[in-house]
């Protein structure tokens, strides 16, 4: 039997019920501070390995991003020389040279920007559309649920891919980064959206929602205290493996010819260009989508620290 | 352990004597103590909830997109009753009977079909924003399951105390954090417990935190809704002397709500039964058991098994015949006329108001009659 | 029905030998953050035509020591640690998975608390029960079909002919009971296991149901095992109660006995708790504090937290002790066994 197990018990004995009321002082009640759900959650992030190893991959990839120099062993991504084309990684050239003979690991760094700006621009609209149409269509109901429900279904109907290459090719937004991530996120939304929707509703009917509404708390009260807390969890750990999905895809869009191109620098440019060069220099490949893969796995690491940290069942 | 543990259920036994300070309201209502066969506490007390012709329909629609409706369910089909100061009103009936959506409409959860509550005199469907706003202080409600009233995501400090976040005149900012615990101590829960959370708990502790929270407003009614039917035998008891005390130290109302019509007769001080989404019979406690003179009334009492081996098989025997009709198509007249072994053609006809038919207390049936079903000892 | 000889039907089964026999079962469950110990060492025994309730609060391993006799746990995380489950004589525990079929259904049946989750909504009632004479018996299915119709007006579900072909939604909750009480004795079970079989119907209904389960038992003369929480159910259906708590039986005999005058504080402590139809009462005496984790047993007498007449340390008799030493399941007076060491003096005797 545990300490606390124990402490419980001897008080359990006291709360009984054959005697409910207690001496008026009976217990001292000056055990200082109120916890909250945010607080909590933060000092059982602390504790968690798992997230801090994700926070230090996601910063030195967010590192990477702001001064890549840094990384890139003093070589220029455009310093390029014809002779040196699809050269293996040595000890001079960590990955080796790409097709045009420029240094790949320069590049590879240099790429960080782009992709990252890409995936969190993306994921960041993905989950604020995702969030605030779920938690309106699922708490207001009615028509408008009916409504956005519908649109929703609308977006659906259009591929990713397709949308944003549609968007993309009329030029409304031109072809910048920040184009492509919109032109992303406005194809990417739904699933975050449903997943909002379906949250909202199951916590909308709750004893504790009922609660909070017979006693008199405004909706805004009841969407942020209680439904959002509730339903954002699963959206979390969505939104953090749709990061990779999102950069990958721009990927696919540069090789239709409409995202990112030379010479512009991405890991996405970098793995569509390296497919073709597969079989002769599987390093093309290889190093952009490492470092993809763990910058996505490094946001799937905290979206997961968080989750659990955000639901006090998980903690031990 | 054992040291620690040995002398305390003397402890509390002692300490309970002295109870009262700390949290107790103005003027703590005369009759403390236990309840046992005294006459209904608070029979003098003032009107503070009047229910008439309450009805709530639910639609019943067909259709995703074009939504029609095809019909109503008749949940609750005009209840008249009155709760007075400090008194305890039990409502019980089985499910589907509407005692649920009663309990709902009085805390403004849903709006009534037709109807009127009123509060002190005053029609809560009538009510502007801040009368309302009032209203929801000073009743409260306790619900059924401990598990699904808890949000799993607050401490039990902010749960308490959400109330005071909401009327932000009941409690000044910088006690808070006191007041929170000595609610939990109040009702059987060590305070430092505050930082917890609710899945940390049993069922019988999350019903005290439910308790508190309906507290912490200081409200003048208390609907509770089924508080005790999710819990063990064992810890029911402490739940309902628990509500006991605290009416007598606040003195509060309730409307207590369930099908466990021991626990009912228990607690309650006047009694009504409900049948698909009426009141078919009312009084006091002793009256509606005692001397049922509602048939359906008589059938219920009689199915409740007796835990006394001396008193098994001396009550009367009445078995009902097939299932509770479907609210959304009740039978004419008389609602539990399908299923009476007294029905005649005038109950398929005039459906029987809720009078007193010479029974001392109201019946609805055209043919009350008082029958002893369950043996007193 | 008669209530047998109290002296003799809870030690040895009433009169003749016993149809099943649970010895020394032991039930835990090896989860990630613990083992719970859900069933701590339990017998009994039935004989045919005897009603046994077992009395529990959630948590007490009633349920549980059921499923291990259907061989329905979960496992894992559920293990049979130890004990045997005998069936005419002969333990299930041992035998291989195809002779135990064979026992689980022409021999035992169960019904459970919740009707609708444990029939298949897509296939007819009529259809459920029929399956029972196909797979076991393999009768034709026109067959099978006559045989349900019979069975759903034996359990006196009104129009049985022409609601053979429904589906168990079409039912409201007390017919469903009456499904699952129809399939559970379609093979003439010697023993039927009921688990809470009343507790999610409302009380007019599970006066039907009750009523239903006794005029079968007496028709058929099966054994019938009642686990429930319901005093009351307990007082008017059984002849023998066993009264369970963390995972023991603490307290046996006839309900006239142990109901009338009870040999264990936990008893005591229910039967003073539960408030009564017939009179308001005076104040209730509840139990103190929470029924125990079962991953975390108390020391000794389980019941010592919680016990109002517990002896610790130097008011203890020697060997006695209740929060050192285990009290053992033991003869009290004649006709009854309770698991106190000072049952004598709970009883007065």
């Amino acid at each position: 039997m545990t300490e606390q197990q124990q402490m419980d018990l001897r008080r359990d004995e006291v709360e009984a019920g054959a005697q409910t009321g207690l001496a008026s002082p009976s217990v001292d009640v000056t055990s200082g501070r109120q916890n909250s759900l945010w607080g909590d959650a933060w000092r059982d992030l602390r504790r968690n390995p798992l997230f801090w190893i994700g926070a230090v991959l996601g910063l030195s990839f967010l590192l990477m991003a702001l001064v890549p120099q840094l990384f890139a062993r003093g070589a220029d991504p455009r310093d390029c020389d014809l002779s040196n084309s699809n050269q293996k990684p040595s000890a001079e050239h960590w990955f080796g040279f790409d097709q045009q003979g420029c240094d790949y690991l320069a590049n590879v760094v240099h790429g960080a920007r782009n992709s990252l700006i890409i995936g969190l621009l993306a994921v960041a609209v993905v989950l604020v559309l995702g969030v605030v149409v779920g938690a309106i269509a699922g708490f207001y109901g009615r028509w408008l649920d009916g409504l956005l429900s519908r649109l929703t279904d609308i977006f659906y109907a259009l591929p990713l891919i397709l949308g944003a290459l549609v968007v993309l090719r009329s030029g409304i937004l031109g072809r910048g980064v920040v184009a492509v991530a919109i032109a992303l996120a406005a194809f990417g939304w739904m699933t975050a959206m449903r997943l909002v929707r379906s949250q909202v509703i199951a916590v909308k009917s709750s004893d504790y929602v009922a609660a909070a509404r017979a006693m008199g708390a405004s909706n805004r009260r009841i969407l942020v205290r209680h439904i959002l807390p509730n339903a954002v969890a699963p959206v979390l750990v969505y939104t953090t493996i749709t990061i990779g999905v999102l950069i990958a895809a721009e990927a696919t869009l540069t090789f239709l010819g409409v995202g990112l191109q030379r010479p512009a620098i991405s890991w996405g440019l970098q793995i569509e260009n390296g497919q073709s060069l597969l079989r002769t220099a599987p390093h093309l490949v290889l190093f952009p989508s490492l470092v993809l893969t763990l910058t996505v796995m490094a946001f799937i690491m905290m979206g997961d620290a968080l989750r659990d940290a955000l639901d006090p069942r998980q903690r031990a | 352990m054992s040291d620690a543990t040995s002398g305390s259920t003397a402890a509390s036994s002692a300490r309970g004597t002295d109870r009262g300070a700390g949290w107790a309201r103005t003027e703590p209502s005369g009759a403390a103590g236990a309840a046992s066969q005294a006459p209904p506490r608070a029979a003098a007390g003032e009107t503070l909830l009047e229910i008439r012709g309450l009805e709530k329909h639910f639609p019943l629609t067909q259709g995703v997109v074009f939504r029609r409706t095809v019909g109503h369910v008749r949940a609750v089909d005009g209840v008249d009753l009155t709760m007075r100061r400090g008194e305890t009103v039990g409502l019980v009936g089985e499910s589907g009977c509407g005692k649920s959506t009663v309990s709902k409409l009085l805390v403004a959860l849903e709006k009534p079909t037709a109807g009127e509550i009123l509060y002190k005199g005053r029609d809560v469907a009538r009510m502007n924003r801040r009368a309302l706003k009032a209203y929801r202080r000073e009743v409260q409600i306790i619900f059924q399951d401990p598990y699904a009233s808890l949000n799993p995501r607050m401490t039990v400090g902010d749960i308490v105390s959400e109330g005071w976040a909401v009327h932000t005149d009941v409690a000044p900012k910088k006690g808070r954090l006191q007041r929170t615990q000595e609610l939990l101590d109040r009702v059987g829960l060590n305070p430092d417990y505050v930082n917890r959370y609710p899945h940390q708990f049993s069922g019988g502790q999350r019903q005290r935190i439910g308790i508190a929270r309906a507290l912490a407003l200081r409200p003048e009614v208390i609907v509770c809704d089924e508080p005790v039917s999710a819990l063990d035998v064992s810890v029911q008891a402490q739940v309902v002397n628990l509500l006991e005390d605290l009416q007598d130290e606040f003195g509060l109302s309730y409307l207590f709500i369930a099908h466990d019509l021991s626990v009912v007769r228990h607690i309650s001080d006047r009694v009504a039964v409900m049948y698909l989404g009426r009141v078919v019979e009312e009084g006091t406690d002793e009256q509606v058991y005692g001397s049922p003179s509602h048939p359906y009334t008589q059938a219920l009492l009689s199915s409740v098994p007796l835990h006394e081996p001396h008193l098994r098989g001396q009550k009367d025997r009445i078995l009902l015949e097939g299932d509770v009709p479907s609210p959304a198509d009740p039978p004419s007249g008389c609602r539990f006329r399908t299923r009476c072994w007294k029905a005649q053609d005038i109950c398929a006809q005039e459906p029987p108001a809720l009078v007193d038919r010479g029974q001392g207390h109201p019946s609805a049936c055209h043919f009350a009659e008082a029958r002893t079903v369950v043996p007193t000892e | 029905m008669t209530r047998p000889d109290p002296t003799t039907s809870v030690l040895t089964g009433s009169a003749g030998t016993p149809v099943l026999e649970v010895d020394d079962l032991h039930v835990e469950f090896r989860t990630r953050s613990g083992v719970v110990n859900a069933v701590n060492g339990i017998s009994y025994s039935l004989a045919e035509g005897q009603t046994l309730a077992i009395l529990g609060e959630s948590g007490s391993g009633k349920s549980v020591s059921a499923q291990a006799i259907m061989g329905i746990l979960d496992s894992p995380p559920a293990v049979i640690t130890g004990g045997g489950i005998l069936f005419e004589g002969r333990d299930l525990l041992t035998q291989s998975p195809e002779e135990q079929r064979k026992v689980r259904g022409p021999g035992i049946s169960m019904i459970f608390q919740d009707a609708l989750s444990s029939l298949n909504p897509v296939y007819s009632v009529g259809y459920q029960i029929g399956e029972m004479f196909r797979a076991h018996r393999g009768t034709s299915k026109r067959d099978a079909k006559k045989h349900a119709v019979e069975l759903m007006d034996r359990v006196r579900i009104p129009g049985a002919a022409s609601r053979v072909d429904d589906f168990p939604h079409q039912f409201s909750g007390g017919m469903r009971q009456r499904v699952m009480i129809a399939m559970a004795i379609a093979l003439d079970p010697r023993v039927l296991i009921a688990d809470e079989p009343t507790t999610a119907l409302d009380v007019t209904v599970q006066a039907q149901v009750m009523d239903l389960l006794k005029d079968l038992q007496r028709d058929t003369g099966m054994g019938l095992v009642l686990i429930t929480h319901d005093l009351g159910v307990v007082n008017e259906v059984a002849d023998d109660v066993a009264v369970m708590y963390a995972g023991r039986i603490v307290e046996r005999g006839t309900v006239d006995d142990v109901f009338g005058n009870p040999a264990h504080p936990y008893t005591e402590g229910l039967m003073n708790s539960v408030p009564q139809v017939e009179a308001k009462g005076g104040r209730l005496q509840p139990i103190v504090g929470q029924p125990p984790n079962l991953a975390a047993i108390p020391s000794g007498c389980p019941f010592h937290p919680r016990c109002a007449r517990r002896r610790l340390g130097a008011d203890a008799a020697p060997g006695r002790e209740c929060a050192t030493d285990v009290p053992p399941l033991r003869l009290v007076v004649p006709g009854r066994e309770a698991a106190c060491h000072y049952s004598e003096e709970v009883l007065g005797v």
